[in-house]
């Protein structure tokens, strides 16, 4: 955890100095002598924590405060204002200003401390909760409520996220002629940001694919277009994303998909398992790629199994990934079973180093049952 | 931490990634790589002798690089691939863009030539 880092604003020497000294036991201090130097200094930094004087030369202690107020960045900063002004008008003023706190000289350095503490306790504890509260709400929101039931078919899914979780998302969309399409994704990136981009992302994919679907079904060439978005977008500048786009005509029993930079799906029947040779770039590198796609005829108990990399980056317990090796070997134990997401994610925990999963991933188990 | 960062004669920038490029440090070589893009270099060998973790966060930084230098027809090469980073860069078969070379003298060799 980083340390927190404290602007002490002040024009006496002595307190500035003082301040410094005792604060710097516990946080990373630096310091300004007037709210110009101030301002100077938190475009360098923007510190979690400010301590300011009132009164000083250039700009006081009130125009710093106002000054940050303007910048989006700037806004959310703690404020603790410290001054010999004890009169209730400058507190008021100071309180209409959104000031946090308001602490009078002479003041007890013990008081201030724990003051500090606690503010710095307070924010840290609601930008906590705030962002697990969005990060869950986009995590729903990147995951269907149900899968499409078909007569002879199973389809399973599970996600689960760490912490705040990545950009996994998972969708699917009914054609008019009874076929599905099938999109597993997963936005490059950690926390909310990724999960920001990959629900704008799902949200195109899915606006997309209605129109596309009038005119082709094909993966690839939605895949081109996405890759295009992606590159010529502002917002999504600089978000890369693997794919994998699917096409699951259930009467044909056909899947036909094209994968960008995926991991690789496995098929998993009574003779074991298969992975398709085929993959393509990932999305958002470069423009122009033209992407691939392939066929596959799903025979009587067969399944394809797509898959995010947090489950081929699981470390065994040799030290190594499991890798798509060892995801084969997990799926090979799977198949069969009545629940063979569950039994997959046991077999594969079971093989580990840790006793849960290190990272987000995400399984889907399309599977074609027997006669 | 920075990055250890040479120009050599040819203006190729030879980045040495060191142990890790992950969420930790990927903004930071961002900002290593973007200072030598607006000084003009277009042309990038990563040397990953001694890398133990590229995660997808580091692996997106270095996709920023060659967005930002591919316009001009610039280059980035990875050199000394470790083993981990192999894995990653077959895994998301980012092979296909980014040339690779036993050896930053190699890549070197092959930019300047």
């Amino acid at each position: 955890m980083a340390e927190h880092t404290i602007l002490v604003v002040e024009d006496d020497s002595t307190v500035r100095e003082l301040l410094k000294y005792r604060l710097g036991k516990h946080y990373d201090v630096f310091t300004a002598t007037n709210g110009e130097e101030a301002l100077d200094e938190i475009e360098e930094t923007i510190p979690d924590l400010i301590i300011s004087d009132i009164m000083m030369p250039k700009m006081d202690g009130f125009a710093l405060q106002s000054s940050l107020q303007t910048d989006k960045n700037t806004r959310i900063i703690p404020f603790i204002f410290l001054t010999a002004r004890a009169d209730e008008e400058a507190r008021q003023q100071g309180q209409r200003k959104g000031v946090d706190d308001y602490i009078t000289k002479p003041f007890d350095m013990e008081t201030l401390l724990s003051r500090v503490e606690r503010l710095l306790e307070r924010v840290e504890m609601f930008q906590t909760e705030l962002n697990a509260e969005l990060g869950q709400d986009f995590s729903n929101r990147l995951l269907p409520d149900r899968v499409p039931e078909v007569d002879g078919y199973a389809l399973d899914f599970h996600s689960e996220a760490r912490d705040q979780g990545g950009g996994d998302l998972f969708d699917w969309t009914q054609t008019d002629e009874g076929t599905y399409f099938l999109t597993i994704g997963d936005v490059m990136g950690k926390g909310l940001r990724a999960k920001f981009y990959a629900f704008s992302f799902l949200s195109y994919v899915r606006g997309t694919l209605h129109t596309l679907l009038e005119e082709s079904t094909s993966p690839a060439a939605l895949m081109a277009q996405l890759n295009d978005m992606l590159l010529n977008d502002d917002v999504l500048e600089d978000t890369f994303a693997t794919f994998l786009l699917m096409h699951w005509d259930p009467a044909r029993h056909t899947l036909t998909y094209a994968n960008a930079g995926h991991c690789r799906p496995i098929l998993v029947g009574p003779n074991g398992t298969d992975i398709p040779e085929h993959s393509d770039l990932i999305l958002g590198l470069e423009e122009d790629v033209d992407f691939s796609e392939i066929t596959l005829e799903l025979a009587p108990n067969t399944a394809l199994m797509a898959y995010t990399d947090g489950l081929t980056e699981q470390h065994t317990q040799a030290g190594d990934m499991l890798g798509e090796e060892g995801i084969r070997e997990c799926a090979r134990e799977a198949y069969g079973r009545d629940n063979p997401v569950e039994v997959l994610l046991e077999r594969t925990l079971a093989r580990s180093a840790s006793d849960q999963f290190e990272d987000d991933l995400l399984v889907v188990w399309l599977e074609r049952m027997g006669p | 931490m920075s990055f250890d960062v040479e120009t050599t004669a040819s203006e190729t920038v030879i980045i040495h990634v060191g142990e890790a490029l992950d969420f930790r440090n990927a903004d930071e070589f961002k900002s290593t790589f973007q200072e030598r893009v607006e000084e003009g270099a277009r042309q990038f060998i990563l040397d990953f002798s001694d890398t133990e973790v590229l995660d997808s966060t580091g692996l997106g930084s270095i996709f920023s690089l060659y967005r930002a230098v591919s316009p001009d027809d610039g280059k980035v090469a990875f050199a000394d691939v470790s083993e981990p980073v192999q894995v990653v860069v077959q895994l998301t078969r980012t092979y296909k863009v980014f040339r690779q070379f036993p050896s930053v003298e190699a890549a070197r060799e092959a930019f300047s030539g």
